[in-house]
């Protein structure tokens, strides 16, 4: 697989050779691709989760607007457009209007780095995953902030509950990002990706693949804040949480943003763990290998998205929320041993050696 | 329960009996009929505890002053304890064996959610509007209470007031009339209030003639609220076995009134009699 260069490096390099005009087109291009990309993929997985929760609930879902309901999503966003925009009495009204904006702008921060195929990377950042780290944690602030300045005791709950859980996860989160980084040997995630021509880290890393995988789902779905750790929303118990005094477009930005970072955790652990937009490969299969590598690389990373979409949102259909002091024993009694030791043995087996293709 | 009219028959709601006990648990039969009473000073505290639905109540007899089976009862077993009382480990097999059973529960409950998922014939919602001819409704569906009538429109009620005195909320208002030359009552109209209705189905469960059902009808959005009190009889008289008894067809034509579904003391025909007062029949706001 060549390496294309993403583009951001096409920008760059026009800046050098062409001048201004030729890069200020490739970096719209960036931006009108990532915003569109970001508007269909948003209203698409939002749609298929209301489809998904419906079959598993043995409803129909939407069905009325388009076929099968596909615009509805649309529909429902210009409902949201036309709504009124409300900024409760006794709100801080700055930091009211900035919090979904905040939450967008994390998410957005980790779409771009996202290799989704080869050329289809808008930057490729030397520290990727300590990046992606740094910014999902971002996300939690505008939680905070928006459940800060709606003045409402609800809404103040359920962001301190998602600080402290984001807070927490977080740490496992990044244990189970730095298995596939000790075995990849880069931070960069298109050489993540290229590291797993031969094999994904999912069972080319012996056990700690699988281990690190499933702790990355599990760590990453209460890093934005999904059923079943959906404390920061809680309706049953804090009406809506953190967004219960937003309406119109500011909540749409907050919606919007929860279904993207669905896509983004699912993307990364694609990324990581499932070999990127790289083609299934099996060693020795050689036929086989090249048939693979007549299916385009998007449609790769697609798929493989999908299904950790699929998988989440699986999850969040079947469990039952847990309570807050449940949420943290996981954390902290749970799932960070078992990234500790999860790590550790991963550190043991790349500098033994003990796993295909060592070398 | 000590109503006159009610002699403990089969018709009484099952809700109303209580929790059934497995293995009885020292509770004699008599206690039993004791608990639906008023309560006796002396018993009330055990009434209080054998009443509570749970497998715990039940294993229990019932006992005089403060509850002391508390302690003998294992850790896991006591019920509303404080949370940090239990332990973080499924009881008895351990870190290891909790997660081990954790996760098979989990994978338990993926797996009744992906049956349903993989099976779309289990799908229970219908597209509503078109459907209306091949719409599949519940038998027991209660939509609107209504008249059982023959295919003459005759009645079988005999104004024997059980309905209306055991309605929770006053959803039934009956009129009746003096039978010609019979000292005796018969129906004038039969109004039921939709707006106040709860649909706790007592009205058709109490009525000694089966008079009442509840048909699969829920199309009942209306402009004016006035419009959700109506009649359900569609005639006025007796009821048809007496009215078989009489010999001239003159006779039984003369017996019964048409009733319209607003006649009555409905809120409709109050506005209709004194305009602008008809809103005041309304309970809620």
């Amino acid at each position: 697989m060549p390496s294309l260069p993403t583009l951001a490096d096409r920008a760059a390099t026009a800046a050098h050779a062409d001048g201004l005009g030729p890069a200020l087109g490739w970096t719209a291009l960036a931006v009108v691709a990532v915003l569109a990309f970001m508007t269909v993929v948003g209203l698409l997985l939002i749609w298929v989760e209301r489809k998904v929760a419906a079959r598993f609930q043995c409803r129909l879902g939407p069905t009325r607007v388009g076929r099968f309901g596909l615009l509805q999503t649309v529909a429902d966003a210009l409902k949201l457009l036309l709504k009124e925009d409300i900024v409760p009495t006794g709100a801080d009204r700055v930091l009211h209007l900035i919090a979904p904006l905040l939450s967008f702008l994390a998410m957005l921060l980790m779409l771009v780095a996202l290799p989704l195929a080869p050329g289809l990377h808008v930057v490729d950042v030397d520290i990727g995953v300590v990046y992606l780290s740094a910014c999902s944690g971002l996300g939690v602030i505008g939680i905070l902030v928006g459940g800060w300045s709606s003045h409402n005791k609800w809404s103040l709950l359920g962001a301190m509950r998602a600080g402290a859980q984001v807070i927490s996860y977080e740490v496992s989160a990044a244990l189970a990002l730095l298995v596939a980084v000790v075995f990849s040997g880069s931070l960069r995630l298109s050489e993540i990706v290229q590291s797993q021509a031969d094999g994904w880290w999912i069972w080319r890393a012996p056990g700690c693949g699988v281990v690190g995988f499933l702790l990355l789902l599990v760590a990453g779905t209460a890093e934005i804040n999904r059923t079943p750790f959906d404390l920061a929303e809680g309706e049953s118990e804090l009406t809506a949480g953190f967004h219960t005094e937003y309406s119109g477009l500011r909540f749409a930005f907050f919606f919007l943003s929860e279904f993207l970072n669905l896509f983004v955790l699912a993307a990364l652990a694609t990324t990581l763990y499932l070999g990127g937009w790289m083609p299934l490969h099996l060693p020795g299969l050689a036929g086989f290998n090249a048939a693979m590598d007549f299916v385009p690389p998007l449609a790769w990373f697609g798929v493989k998205a999908a299904a950790v979409v699929f998988v989440l949102m699986w999850f969040r259909w079947t469990f039952p929320r847990l309570r807050v002091d449940q949420l943290m024993r996981l954390e902290w009694q749970i799932l960070l041993p078992i990234g500790f030791v999860n790590l550790f043995l991963a550190a043991g087996v790349v500098v033994g050696g003990f796993y295909p293709g060592a070398g | 329960m000590d109503d006159p009219n009610h002699n403990g028959e089969v018709r009484s709601p099952a809700a109303l009996d209580p929790a059934p006990c497995a293995g009885g648990g020292g509770r004699p039969e008599s206690d039993r009929g004791a608990a639906l009473g008023p309560p006796r000073p002396a018993d009330s505290a055990a009434d209080q505890a054998a009443r509570s639905p749970t497998a715990e109540a039940c294993a229990d007899p019932p006992q005089r002053g403060p509850r002391s089976g508390d302690a003998e009862m294992p850790q896991s077993r006591r019920m509303g304890g404080p949370v940090e009382a239990a332990a973080p480990w499924i009881d008895g097999v351990g870190p290891i064996g909790a997660m081990v059973e954790g996760a098979r529960s989990l994978a338990r409950g993926m797996a009744v959610t992906l049956s349903h998922l993989a099976r779309p014939s289990q799908v229970v919602t219908q597209e509503y509007p078109e459907n209306r001819a091949t719409l599949r409704l519940p038998p027991r569906f209660r939509g609107q209470l209504a008249f059982v009538h023959d295919p003459r429109g005759l009645h079988k009620c005999t104004v024997c007031r059980i309905c209306e005195e055991m309605c929770p909320n006053v959803s039934i208002i009956i009129t009746a009339r003096d039978r010609p030359a019979v000292s005796k009552k018969e129906l004038d109209t039969f109004v039921w209030r939709l707006d106040s209705c709860t649909w706790c189905n007592t009205c058709v469960m109490v009525c000694p003639h089966a008079v009442l059902e509840f048909r699969p009808t829920f199309e009942t959005a209306v402009y004016d609220r006035r419009l959700l009190a109506y009649a359900l009889n569609r005639t006025a008289g007796p009821t048809w076995p007496v009215i078989d008894k009489l010999e001239s067809a003159e006779a039984q034509a003369a017996a019964t009134e048409p009733r319209a579904p607003f006649d009555g003391p409905t809120l409709l025909a109050r506005a209709r009699a004194k305009p602008g007062d008809g809103e005041e029949g309304g309970d809620g706001g």
